[in-house]
């Protein structure tokens, strides 16, 4: 019914997270009939950014590459306290914990949690890199940001282990009960979790 | 004080054989009749679908769309106590969704537990001919009631058993993530085994009780929890760093909650293999009062009770047992026959009972 070129395009429209057949010929129909300007762009866009954006070579958030080395804006923000350092699982994890302005310190994006299941073991997780990474920037307070599923609470339990030798302090994030909810709304199990990781009131 | 939970009204619409079907249930018993293939059980099933989100039958419930339907979709409206909602559950192949009050609910094992129902269908026999995992299961279903966390820890201790598994498998008995799990086998764990204990010894408490009312005063009934694992942390952890060895050359994790047994004893003899087929069925019955009791005390409410195809093994102690139960609960009943007329319950007032016909998928009063 379409040019085998436009069902190319809605193919791989169709592969991006969220996005279905329908979707993506709605996206695909757009760019071909309302949006010529919208589609050489975002093609050109698309042609090179793989070749601009890369991983921090310090962190694994994205950065620009200049062709020899790609910093991030956290890594070179200078104003940051470098021996403070949050270890999240993605980016988006990273955009999260960003967006919440509690963090002053830096990140380490582990790019995917411990799942033996779906074939991730611990040598597929940058351990190495972490602690050269800690080591070089004089690390002395981890905070552990991995998801509360079971592969993100052994992906933290797996850092604090590999990081016990190097004596510095390891904390996990807490999870539980909203801010400025009231208990009485928060449901049993969420409400549960929070009581299992109460913490001492410093008084 | 402990409230009633009524279905009013119930609406259930491209399930299975059942088109589309609209009744108002009476608020004792409904006996409903027909023929085999018909859709007695259907109603049932969509019944317990909407307030548990599951099936108690073995198939996977998304198979339950009718053919040639886009969707099946259960709605009721419930009455609990002084206070009436409205629930619904929506089966499309890839996902079903429910509503509670037209508002999704924040966790299904919350859902589940708010309008409780209590089936008893002939394949309940497996409770005490069958393998230990569906006492098992009836264990897990109670301790809802009586720890709402206790499902999560159930979903969280089998993932880990499962990654530690595999990483035994495919690392060996010194891989550096073994640990990780562990350490949250033994945290999921324990909560595991308390909750099944807890629920062990309150279905134990009612089941003994139970079986005396309905079996000759000779036999001697008892019930022994066996835990599979521990509830000390240390001597969970201590258990599984020594059995990894075994674990792994056995393919399957021979220390945990995955291995509890609820011994059932006539005389002090396994009831499982030394029961006589009568004497199993009135244990059937026992636990299914039990689990109603407890389902009870848990939730201050009486339960609704859904039993499936009363005719198909007549047997007069068996019945005689059932109507006593029946007619002496205050429970809203809804329970499915070949002839309602071989289901007489003199002692419930006419006013409290209507007799449904189903017939093509269509259900029609007397």
């Amino acid at each position: 019914m379409l040019p085998e070129r436009l069902n190319k395009v809605i193919h791989l429209l169709a592969r991006l997270p969220g996005v279905g057949e329908k979707t993506a010929q709605r996206f695909a129909l757009f760019l071909a009939t309302e949006a010529g300007d919208v589609a050489n762009h975002l093609g050109a866009e698309l042609t090179t950014l793989l070749d601009h954006i890369r991983p921090c070579d310090r962190c694994g958030n994205l950065a620009d590459y200049d062709g020899t080395a790609a910093i991030c804006d956290v890594c070179r923000d200078t104003r940051r306290d470098s021996n403070l350092l949050c270890i999240v699982a993605r980016v988006q994890d990273l955009l999260a914990v960003e967006r919440s302005g509690a963090m002053r310190g830096r990140y380490f994006v582990l790019g995917k949690l411990l799942s033996p299941l779906d074939g991730i073991g611990p040598e597929e997780l940058p351990l190495e890199r972490m602690i050269n990474r800690i080591r070089e920037d004089k690390v002395t307070e981890v905070i552990v940001a991995t998801p509360p599923s079971v592969d993100g609470e052994a992906t933290a339990l797996l850092v604090a282990r590999e990081l016990e030798p190097t004596g510095i302090a390891i904390s996990r994030i807490a999870s539980g009960v909203p801010h400025g909810g009231d208990l009485e709304f928060a449901d049993q199990i969420t409400l549960g979790r929070a009581i299992d990781g109460r913490k001492a009131i410093d008084g | 004080m402990t409230a009633s939970i009524r279905f009013e009204r119930v609406n259930i619409r491209g399930f299975r054989n059942i088109q589309s079907l609209d009744f108002e249930p009476a608020p004792r018993l409904n006996v409903i009749s027909g023929d085999n293939g018909h859709g007695k059980t259907s109603v049932l099933e969509a019944i317990y679908a909407v307030s548990t989100s599951r099936s108690f039958r073995a198939e996977r419930l998304a198979e339950a769309i009718q053919t040639g339907a886009e969707a099946a979709v259960v709605r009721v409206q419930v009455r609990d106590g002084d206070l009436g909602r409205e629930q619904r559950i929506a089966l499309e192949p890839s996902r079903r969704s429910v509503t509670m009050d037209g508002k999704r609910p924040a966790k299904l094992a919350i859902y589940a537990t708010r309008t409780p129902v209590v089936v008893f269908h002939p394949g309940d026999l497996v409770l005490v001919s069958g393998p230990a995992s569906d006492r098992r299961t009836l264990l897990d279903r109670l301790a809802l009631f009586l720890d709402p966390t206790s499902g999560d820890h159930r979903l969280r201790y089998t993932r880990a058993t499962r990654e530690r598994q595999r990483a035994l498998l495919e690392r060996g008995t010194n891989a550096s993530d073994l640990p990780a799990f562990e350490t949250l086998m033994v945290q999921h764990g324990t909560r595991l085994q308390q909750a099944r204990r807890e629920s062990a010894e309150a279905l134990g408490a009612e089941l003994e009780p139970a079986f005396r009312k309905m079996a000759p005063s000779t036999l001697e009934f008892t019930t022994s929890f066996v835990p599979g694992g521990s509830e000390s942390p240390e001597e969970f952890a201590r258990e599984l760093a020594s059995r990894r060895g075994q674990d792994a050359r056995r393919k399957t994790a021979s220390f945990g909650p995955q291995r509890d047994e609820l011994e059932l004893l006539i005389d002090g003899r396994s009831a499982r293999r030394h029961a006589s087929q009568g004497q199993q069925r009135l244990l059937t019955l026992a636990m299914k009062a039990a689990e109603l009791a407890c389902v009870r005390a848990a939730r201050r409410a009486h339960p609704v009770l859904l039993l499936d195809d009363f005719s198909s093994e007549l047997d007069p102690t068996r019945t005689g047992a059932v109507y006593d139960f029946l007619e002496g609960s205050e429970s809203q009943i809804f329970v499915t026959t070949t002839r309602s007329d071989l289901f007489p319950t003199p002692a419930v007032h006419s006013a409290d009972r209507v007799d449904w016909t189903v017939c093509d998928g269509r259900l029609e009063r007397g």
